[in-house]
């Protein structure tokens, strides 16, 4: 592997002492957007006594779940050789789960439990005093963890770290003290509906020129890019990424549904599957979000929603949206990978794997495969449609993270920590001698691109859609 | 056998594991005050055989890469709490089934565990203080509690052959010290037994009803959609 861009091993003290940016806050204030003036997101206030609100919340929000986690940790230390971070930086002990879970576990010894509100000492308990504790802690849990949940897998207690570290985030994105990316992106949907701002009009030109480009190369005028067609087998929902920069990966899923013969249709409003509320640990935003996608999929009808490629999204469209918005599923919803089984099993495509002929390994998004279920699917639709497939070590519910992910794609002040970590996916991908890794997410596409250029590999990252597509047998 | 050996045998032990009983069910009732989330989408996988999956977790050293990866540490691990089991046996066994102690195979087994227990103890404390990740972490309880119970196996070790009528010493210490442990232990990390079903329970029934283990073999959706 060549060392040309690989950066000098960082201070964790320049990460985590990074300071509170607030320019984009100050932006949203002075132009009163609805968001900030209908109490939807916070904005910092130094004004306000933002440590004892932080215990409040911390009480109100705390559950059943997360108290378990928070006491039943031992201090074993063996989270340590699951995580990422540690495994690449072994040196450094500020890089365990472990001590970065102690970081809230600490406050609630303090406030919540008993032996720590007693006798604090005995058990570190302790509490932040000022605001530059509580960005101390914002740079932790948002800077130095992608939530992806190997450490929970690999916790003999079952403690739930990941847990943990959102819940520490929400709390803090409840007080404004949060990295300018997340409230950035935050802001957008809940302004816009989507992560990215993209307009309506944006949306729908950018579809007819995918049906345009569709027709032409199919060359067939009748193909279509339905949109809030009702009664339909399904409504299919997007990452906004697709319209802004991979617009292909929906004339990919729109040509292999016109090959299914597929009845389907996409919605005006309530298309964005992905969901910030994950990131941030805003329950109130991953409610809206995931409401606007199920109510999208009644108020068309829809027999069932399907969930393009994206990690997060369908964590959160999936499983956890219907939590947070209290909401009882009653329509199926499924990722594209099982709509696409289906095509495959049912003769509905045709597939060539001859026409995939590159060495392609599966890179597993955490939150598919760890949190989300998704482990042979991909894997089986991935052997139809390729013919030199080469699984990478640790695989399924084992594999490592892009290093993108929880969020940190948009936090770009974390990067440079973020790319050294990432020396152990990238050792694991070139282990592979793949020249394609294929991901069904969207935000590890960003990850792996970014680890790809920084450890020089010699890779190229696509996606399912993208190869069944190319395999199709017209 | 003196009054103090006969006092701390049983009216002790019967007090102290009368009171850790009682901060148990405080314990349970205070974790039981926060609430809890229900799951609202459709399962796919079998919550049951996940929630089983994960509670068996701690047999199964396969099941964990971290363990795969370090199979010492499991081994110290099946020793230590070995050792635990042994140690809480012989408090009953000596007081209510002394007899089983003049089976000196039966005394062997027990202090080789203990023994063994003890040594892991002390790998533990060795490790505690010169890995600068888990001293980073490590509270006075935590060194506390680990020298208690490498303590505790020691004078196991001593107590275990029930030789009251040579020397009462080991004896009395090991029951006093096994009183102390039942009312420190639920202020203490050794507790975390406790919890262990909780945050197994927790986690095996949100990645059973995703699927992430125990997967349904049929979707559930209605055919031909």
């Amino acid at each position: 592997m060549s060392d040309k861009n690989i950066s000098k091993k960082i201070k964790i003290e320049d990460v985590t002492s990074l300071p509170l940016e607030l320019e984009s806050q100050q932006k949203a204030s002075k132009e009163k957007i609805g968001s900030v003036t209908e109490g939807k997101l916070t904005l910092y206030d130094r004004q306000k006594r933002n440590v004892e609100r932080f215990h409040e919340l911390l009480r109100k929000k705390m559950t059943r779940q997360l108290a378990s986690s928070m006491v039943a940790c031992v201090h074993c230390g063996m989270c340590a050789e699951s995580c990422h971070y540690c495994l690449s930086r072994p040196d450094d002990p500020q890089m365990t789960p472990v001590y970065k879970a102690d970081q809230i576990r600490r406050i609630f010894k303090k406030h919540i439990d008993w032996t720590g509100r007693v006798f604090p000492k005995w058990v570190k308990a302790g509490s932040p005093v000022t605001d530059e504790d509580l960005n101390h802690l914002k740079n932790i849990v948002f800077g130095t963890c992608s939530a992806c949940r190997r450490c929970t897998f690999n916790c003999p207690m079952g403690v739930d770290t990941a847990l943990l570290i959102r819940f520490a985030r929400g709390i803090l994105t409840d007080l404004g003290i949060v990295p300018e990316g997340v409230f950035n992106v935050s802001r957008d949907q809940w302004e816009t509906g989507n992560q990215m701002a993209v307009t309506e009009e944006d949306y729908l030109e950018t579809l007819d020129w995918m049906k345009e480009e569709l027709q032409e190369e199919l060359d067939n005028p009748d193909i279509d890019i339905p949109i809030d067609t009702e009664d339909c087998d399904f409504m299919y929902t997007i990452n906004p990424r697709e319209i802004k920069f991979d617009p292909r990966s929906i004339s990919h899923a729109a040509k292999i549904f016109h090959f299914a013969d597929e009845k389907w249709t996409m919605p005006k409003w309530g298309w964005d599957q992905t969901n910030f509320g994950l990131f941030s640990g805003d329950d109130k935003l991953g409610a809206y979000v995931a409401k606007n996608v199920y109510e999208a999929a009644e108020r068309l009808r829809a027999k069932r929603i399907v969930i393009s490629e994206c990690g997060h999204g369908y964590r959160s469209t999936r499983w956890e949206g219907y939590n947070w918005a209290e909401y009882d599923q009653n329509i199926p919803a499924e990722s594209v990978i099982l709509t696409l089984m289906r095509y495959i099993q049912n003769g509905r495509i045709k597939v060539n794997p001859a026409k995939n002929s590159e060495p392609v390994t599966f890179h597993d998004s955490c939150n598919i495969a760890r949190s989300g279920g998704l482990l042979e699917e991909p894997r089986w639709v991935l052997n139809k449609v390729c013919s030199d497939y080469r699984e990478m070590s640790p695989n399924r519910r084992e594999n490592f993270c892009c290093a993108g992910g929880g969020g940190l794609l948009s936090m770009a002040e974390y990067k440079p920590l973020r790319m050294e970590v990432a020396k152990i996916k990238a050792d694991q991908l070139k282990a592979t001698g793949a020249k394609l890794v294929c991901t069904i997410c969207h935000n590890c596409v960003d990850g792996l691109t970014d680890l790809i250029k920084h450890y020089d590999l010699d890779m190229k990252v696509v996606q399912v859609l993208e190869l069944v597509s190319h395999a199709l047998v017209v | 056998m003196s009054d103090i050996l006969y006092f701390l045998e049983n009216k002790v032990q019967i007090v102290a594991l009368s009171f850790l009983l009682f901060v148990y069910i405080l314990r349970i009732f205070w974790l039981f005050r926060f609430k809890s989330r229900k799951e609202q989408s459709y399962s796919e996988g079998n919550a049951t055989a996940c929630i089983a999956h994960s509670m068996l977790n701690v047999a199964m050293p396969w099941a964990m890469e971290s363990i795969r990866k370090k199979p010492f540490f499991y081994i110290q691990f099946i020793l230590f709490h070995m050792g635990v089991i042994f140690a809480i046996a012989a408090t009953f066994i000596i007081p209510y089934g002394p007899q089983l102690f003049n089976i000196q195979a039966v005394v062997w087994i027990f202090q080789f565990i203990v023994g063994m227990a003890f040594i892991v103890g002390m790998f533990r404390l060795y490790r505690r203080f010169a890995n600068p990740s888990i001293r980073l972490i490590s509270s006075r309880d935590d060194y506390f509690s680990l020298i208690l119970m490498i303590f505790y196996f020691g004078v196991a070790f001593l107590a275990i052959p029930n030789n009251y009528h040579r020397s009462e010493w080991p004896l009395i210490l090991f029951f006093a010290l096994t009183a102390f442990f039942l009312i420190y232990v639920p202020f203490s990390k050794i507790g975390h037994y406790l919890y262990y079903p909780f945050t197994r329970f927790f986690l095996g029934r949100t990645m059973g009803h995703r699927g992430v283990y125990a997967k349904r073999k049929k979707c559930r959706y209605p055919e031909g959609l």
